[in-house]
């Protein structure tokens, strides 16, 4: 005979399976209201403790079986594309119920990458995730020194637990600002914590859990990341910007009456003709446009290849 | 024979994929205060497997609750119980309740088209 407890466990992973090759982020999100229906129910329909088995069966009863709420999460999941429908399911199904092709919206073209919320959302994120970066890893490597240090006294278990709670916390903002400028499927309701648990209980959940360590790995490894996402589209935005300003200076040149010399170096000096110099300058901008344009590109395949790192990283199996 | 109640069943989960929303929205919007998932599950889930009222089970309102808060007809927001876990308690938004009743006006007008016809005015 199973308690009111493992029917619930095993209820959640009974919907688990059922879930089974629906979207990560979904099968969490079904998960964590289930656990929270029915631990509530169970909360408001306990009269005595022999009848806790009885209520339970009850109440997975009145909750319906993993098959059709399994169902119901998937249809939900194909009616509602994330964000920017960055899953090509989620595209596929968006467009089939807005009848419309799915050529439509993908970006032809070397320079159809301006037009792609996907690049923007990229490249905003490569520039703040040296911010992000910088910050994720001061605190995981602060929570996780000053926890290790208190272990010794008794504060160190609420103390521990909090931090290691934070961990969670930050990987599900993370995981919102992921799905917002990356458009990747994130959870959208941060993961169960069963309160009922001891704190002793809840750190040992917590310690062993391997979406807490990977979510301390993720806000590790940001800093490195962030450092070279950051340089990287600096750089390179830097030149492009540089080269396309190129025909202002040649215009500031001319009126001031500049000589366009190219080489000068001892007696050896070449010098263009007003007409000439701006021309090379002409050639220098439409270069940064290049440049500039192969930066969106860059942007939309970190933001493409961060995306799913994140979520090997962020979202719990 | 089976075969007759699946078809039965996919017939009834077709009709209430969208009557579901309405009855979940014209709920939260009639109601003062915010609901967490159980308290609307008891409303709408109200009765067991004899009675024919049930259309949806407990647990696929919350899929539902999820849409409509996309849609931004719904708010949520998750708080701290005294006894157990968190809840998560949902509200109408104004252009939720904006939007219920444009879905009233179409429902009526569903449900008296159904009438006519079965009612073999269209004969």
């Amino acid at each position: 005979m199973k308690t009111a407890d493992e029917l619930i466990k095993s209820y959640l992973t009974d919907l688990k399976a059922a879930l089974s090759g629906a979207d990560k982020a979904t099968v969490q999100d079904a998960l964590a209201d289930a656990e929270e229906h029915l631990r509530t129910a169970l909360e408001n329909e306990r009269a005595e403790a022999e009848a806790e088995v009885e209520t339970v069966q009850a109440i997975i009863q009145e909750y319906g079986e993993v098959d059709e709420i399994a169902q119901a999460y998937k249809n939900w999941e194909a009616a509602l594309p994330p964000a920017l429908a960055a899953t090509p399911a989620a595209r596929r199904a968006s467009s089939a119920a807005n009848g419309t092709s799915p050529a439509a919206k993908t970006y032809p073209g070397f320079f159809g990458v301006f037009a792609d919320p996907r690049a923007w959302g990229g490249l905003v994120f490569m520039l703040i995730s040296l911010v992000t970066g910088t910050l994720y890893f001061s605190w995981a490597v602060t929570a996780l020194s000053t926890s290790l240090g208190l272990m010794i006294l008794i504060i160190g278990i609420p103390v521990t637990i909090l931090f290691l709670l934070s961990f969670r916390g930050i990987a599900f903002l993370e995981g919102r600002l992921v799905e917002a400028l990356l458009g990747e499927r994130m959870p959208r309701r941060a993961s169960f914590t069963d309160s009922s648990l001891s704190w002793v209980e809840r750190l040992k959940v917590l310690l062993t859990g391997k979406a807490t360590w990977l979510s301390w790995l993720y806000m590790v490894l940001m800093l490195p990341l962030g450092v070279i996402y950051f340089s990287l589209m600096v750089t390179v935005l830097a030149l492009a910007l540089g080269l396309i300003a190129t025909p202002i200076a040649g215009a500031v040149m001319i009126s001031m009456e500049i000589p366009f010399q190219v080489i000068h170096s001892g007696d050896l000096a070449w010098t263009l003709s007003n007409s000439g110099g701006l021309l090379l300058t002409l050639v220098f901008a439409a270069l940064g446009v290049v440049i500039a344009t192969g930066a969106m590109h860059l942007a939309r395949w970190v933001g493409k290849v961060h995306s799913k790192f994140a979520k090997a990283l962020l979202v719990s199996d | 024979m089976v075969e007759l109640q699946e078809i039965h069943k996919k017939f009834q989960k077709e009709l209430s994929a969208g009557t579901v929303s309405l009855a979940l929205l014209s709920i939260l919007a009639q109601s003062g205060e915010p609901l967490y998932g159980y308290q609307i599950g008891k409303l709408v889930g109200a009765g067991d497997d004899d009675s024919p009222g049930v259309m949806v089970k407990q647990g696929a309102i919350y899929p539902v609750l999820r849409s409509l808060e996309t849609q931004g007809l719904l708010s949520s927001q998750r708080e701290m119980s005294d006894s157990g876990p968190p809840r998560r308690y949902y509200q109408a938004t104004n252009t939720g309740q904006e939007a219920l009743q444009t879905w009233i006006k179409i429902w009526e007008e569903t449900k008296s088209f159904v009438d006519n016809v079965l009612g073999g005015e269209y004969q």
